[in-house]
């Protein structure tokens, strides 16, 4: 009898097991079940909330809902008025700002121009460094409120780039002066802004809810909910969009691209990033201090295909440092041709005619992994012996500032729509070893990129940039690798969301389609 | 028996000495400038440097950490995390009743399965049962936490649709991960109870109570049982200590916002104060568990009560 029933519950079990995995996707039925509620999955939760305190995508994408910023960019990627409904400039180094009179924040407070001044003085304090690099060409004595409603900032220097700099959601957020003082320490998780919506409640590392703001001065959301959860594994952001438990899932995988193309019930956007990642050198260190071996190393790369290989379709290989959404990208750059021949011809003519060896390093990003492994073989054939060491970010960051490195995969992304931020920071000799982590800098480059920042808008900065690609394309510090893509899924009946190449998405403007 | 128990909390002191000891000074020489971390790879290097300064890491080691045990000891104040800026007690009590719900779901699910499974095993010893049990405890015991995370996800998120494959805010989202975590346990404790019955009804005294006519049910339920619990009772609570904290991949793998999750990413990005504070919770946690099991074993076996009450 007992035996009857352990073999009857085995042969249930198995069948159910088989029934299981045999059986195809469910048709779940698709229908918004709370149209009132935006859900998003993202890949991290978000640092911290307060926008000087952090720099990276989470927090960005988070804080772009509930901060608003003096400009920002309108569809067509121009400088706009955000809370300033004016802004004027004076003369080369002074800006006026008019604000919006009866903006109200998340507290209840008017926004005043005092607001304003302690928020720029705030982003320009030493505890502010994760965004100083945005903001650093204010004059800090300079920030001064003409009235309740006008506030006038002063550059160090002239330059172009400082409206569009304005526009970086940490770096330009506007903060309200009574509540940092009153949170302290704690702001982070108490956040006040201008913006649509306001945090709730945030559950650390699983998600972060916010309501729509009523008193918002701009057009208010359709939804009132919006739901941010942190789902790191990317299968699971893509089976929770599958099965209908999230609006819009971030950073869909590349195993996971055809399946959401194929589902009917879902749409796949896409869009090449403002990020490019790069092999660089370190060329204050022998053999790469010499341009020959830098440029041999390049053309023993078949960089295209390796992209190809390793990325799936996925992105595109750059061509320059500037990636082909930001301003003055040069888009018929050409790359260095792949040419073996040459390559050894300059080694040999460089001093190194059986080639060295070397080490690449990248952190565990596997892209990065397998196109060093590519890489070691290829170089292979031009006599350079490679070996790669994968580190911990952190370790590899410190390793990298330090300058104990040979090669390095890594990326850098432009945070503000101009070319000045995508490089200035990795190529300008007084950046060595803080973003310049190739240690590159000479002094037509320099010369260069300093013009680029004080010249105004139009042909001739467009030229300036132009001369930097074809400079840095020539003096080969970085072998440019790829652009990254944004790649994100939605339900059908999402609309009105566009993907941003900064890799935080304006979700504020999504409606439901017939809900 | 409180004398007992007053000199199980004061060992507590050492131990923790010890742990803060070990993971101060292992964090200290890990690679990686935490005010780097902490402003990201885009900060000017001057900020940085104020940073360091203000966080005083700059300070010789032994000064660092005799300040870090007399805050600890003087204030109860283990620190800030260098991330979000709020206290390490507040963060670790946020993400810990979501592991303590999931390894006692675990747990709750290893000893329903594991000693029923163990002790039939035993009184059918190389039966067909126990020969399934027996490859089935293999397999809870090798299989990596991981790679069951997904093939359970597979089965019963994608396939048949029955669970959400994350989150964990009710109980349909806590049966996988719970699941995961729980079959090395059920395998554990399915060995063990099969063992330590399988040694007690070997004994003279059972033999004894055999020889007395007393039905098989009384022997094995009311005999048997009691000692053959004992080993059991201390293994489930070491396995629920590891569970406690070793919850790290599941939690990974299932998006929850537990400890393990929590000291997982405050090491990426260097937030020395929470992961030095986990640990010494995880520590803690794992004695105060273990002193509940030998308290449970007293109880359970005079022999051992004896032994502290004099």
């Amino acid at each position: 009898m007992k035996a009857k029933g352990i073999k009857l519950c085995a042969a249930f079990c198995a069948a159910a097991l088989s029934a299981g995995l045999l059986a195809g996707n469910p048709a779940i039925a698709r229908e918004k079940k709370d149209p009132d509620t935006l859900t998003v999955a993202n890949v991290y939760d978000a640092k911290t909330l307060d926008p000087f305190g952090t720099n990276d995508v989470a927090s960005s994408g988070a804080m772009l809902h509930i901060y608003n910023r003096l400009v920002k960019l309108n569809d067509k990627d121009e400088v706009v008025g955000d809370l300033a409904e004016k802004i004027e400039q004076v003369d080369d180094l002074t800006y006026r700002f008019y604000l919006r009179k009866g903006v109200k924040f998340h507290n209840g407070e008017e926004l005043k121009a005092s607001d304003v001044v302690f928020s720029l003085k705030r982003s320009l304090a030493p505890s502010s460094g994760a965004v100083k690099h945005i903001v650093g060409a204010i004059d800090p004595d300079s920030i001064v409120a003409l009235d309740d409603y006008t506030v006038e900032v002063k550059t160090l220097f002239p330059f172009a780039a400082f409206l569009p700099s304005m526009t970086h959601m940490g770096g330009g957020a506007i903060l309200n002066e009574k509540a940092v003082t009153e949170a302290g320490d704690n702001y982070g998780m108490n956040p006040v802004g201008t913006g649509p919506f306001k945090l709730v409640e945030w559950n650390r590392g699983d998600k972060m809810v916010m309501e729509r703001f009523e008193d918002y001065f701009g057009e208010k959301p359709a939804y009132k909910t919006l739901i941010i959860r942190a789902i790191p594994e990317g299968t699971n952001r893509t089976i929770e969009l599958e099965s209908g438990n999230v609006d819009i899932a971030y950073q869909i995988t590349t195993n996971d691209v055809s399946r959401v193309e194929a589902n009917k019930e879902l749409k796949l956007l896409r869009l090449i990033d403002n990020s490019t990642t790069y092999l660089g050198f370190n060329c204050e260190k022998a053999p790469f201090d010499d341009v020959r071996v830098r440029q041999a190393i390049t053309m023993a790369l078949p960089t295209p295909q390796i992209i190809k290989a390793v990325l799936r379709g996925v992105g595109a290989p750059a061509v320059g440092p500037i990636a082909p959404n930001v301003k003055y990208a040069n888009p018929d750059l050409k790359p260095m041709a792949y040419d073996v021949d040459k390559a050894k011809a300059l080694l040999a003519e460089a001093g190194y005619p059986d080639g060295f060896k070397a080490s690449i390093w990248t952190n565990d990003k596997k892209a990065r992994i397998d196109i060093a492994t590519i890489a070691q073989n290829q170089l292979k054939k031009i006599g350079v012996e490679v070996d790669i060491q994968v580190l911990e970010w952190g370790a590899y960051l410190e390793g990298l500032t330090q300058k104990k490195h040979d090669m390095f995969i890594v990326g850098w992304t432009c945070q503000t729509p101009d070319p000045d931020m995508a490089v200035f920071a990795p190529f300008h000799s007084s950046m060595k070893g803080n973003n310049n982590f190739t240690f590159y800098g000479d002094d037509e480059v320099d010369a260069l990129l300093e013009k680029g920042r004080v010249t105004p808008d139009g042909p001739e900065r467009q030229q300036v940039y132009y001369d930097i690609q074809d400079a840095l394309r020539e003096r080969g510090p970085w072998v440019f690798l790829y652009n990254d893509e944004q790649i994100i899924g939605t339900q059908d009946y999402v609309k009105g969301f566009t993907v941003s190449p900064f890799g935080f998405h304006d979700l504020s403007k999504v409606t439901f389609d017939g809900k | 028996m409180f004398k007992y128990i007053f000199k199980r909390v004061l060992m507590l002191v050492p131990v923790l000495i010890g742990v803060t000891f070990i993971v101060f000074s292992m964090l200290y020489i890990t690679p990686g400038d935490p005010a780097r971390m902490v402003l990201g790879e885009q900060a000017p290097q001057e900020s940085v440097d104020e940073l360091r300064q203000e966080m005083g890491l700059n300070d010789p080691f032994f000064v660092q950490f005799g300040r870090y045990v007399y805050k600890a000891v003087v204030h109860g104040d283990i620190g800030r995390s260098y991330i979000t800026k709020r206290p390490v007690v507040q963060e670790i009590w946020a993400a810990f009743p979501v592991t303590l719900k999931l390894s006692a779901m675990a747990m709750i699910i290893a000893m329903i399965v594991g000693i029923p499974c163990g002790i039939v095993s035993a009184i059918k010893q190389y039966s067909l049962f126990d020969n399934v049990v027996t490859v089935f405890a293999m397999i809870g015991i090798s299989m990596p936490v991981f790679w069951l995370g997904i093939l359970l996800i597979l089965l019963f998120s994608v396939r048949l649709g029955w669970v959400p494959p994350s989150g964990f805010d009710s109980v349909s989202t806590m049966i996988l991960p719970a699941l995961t975590l729980g079959a090395q346990s059920v395998a554990i404790i399915t060995r063990m109870t099969r063992s330590s019955m399988l040694e007690v009804i070997r004994q003279d005294y059972i033999r004894t109570v055999r020889a007395k006519g007393q039905r098989e049910r009384v022997v094995i339920w009311k005999h048997a049982l009691g000692n053959a619990l004992i080993p059991v009772i201390t293994i489930s609570g070491i396995q629920f200590g590891i569970l406690l904290g070793g919850a790290v991949l599941t939690e990974l793998i299932f998006s929850i916002p537990g400890v393990g999750r929590l000291m997982v990413e405050s090491i990426k990005m260097r937030d020395f104060p929470v992961v030095q504070g986990g640990v010494l919770f995880i520590a803690v946690a794992f004695c105060v568990v273990n002193l509940l099991v030998d308290l449970v074993y007293a109880w359970l076996d005079p022999r051992i009560k004896a032994q502290y009450v004099s």
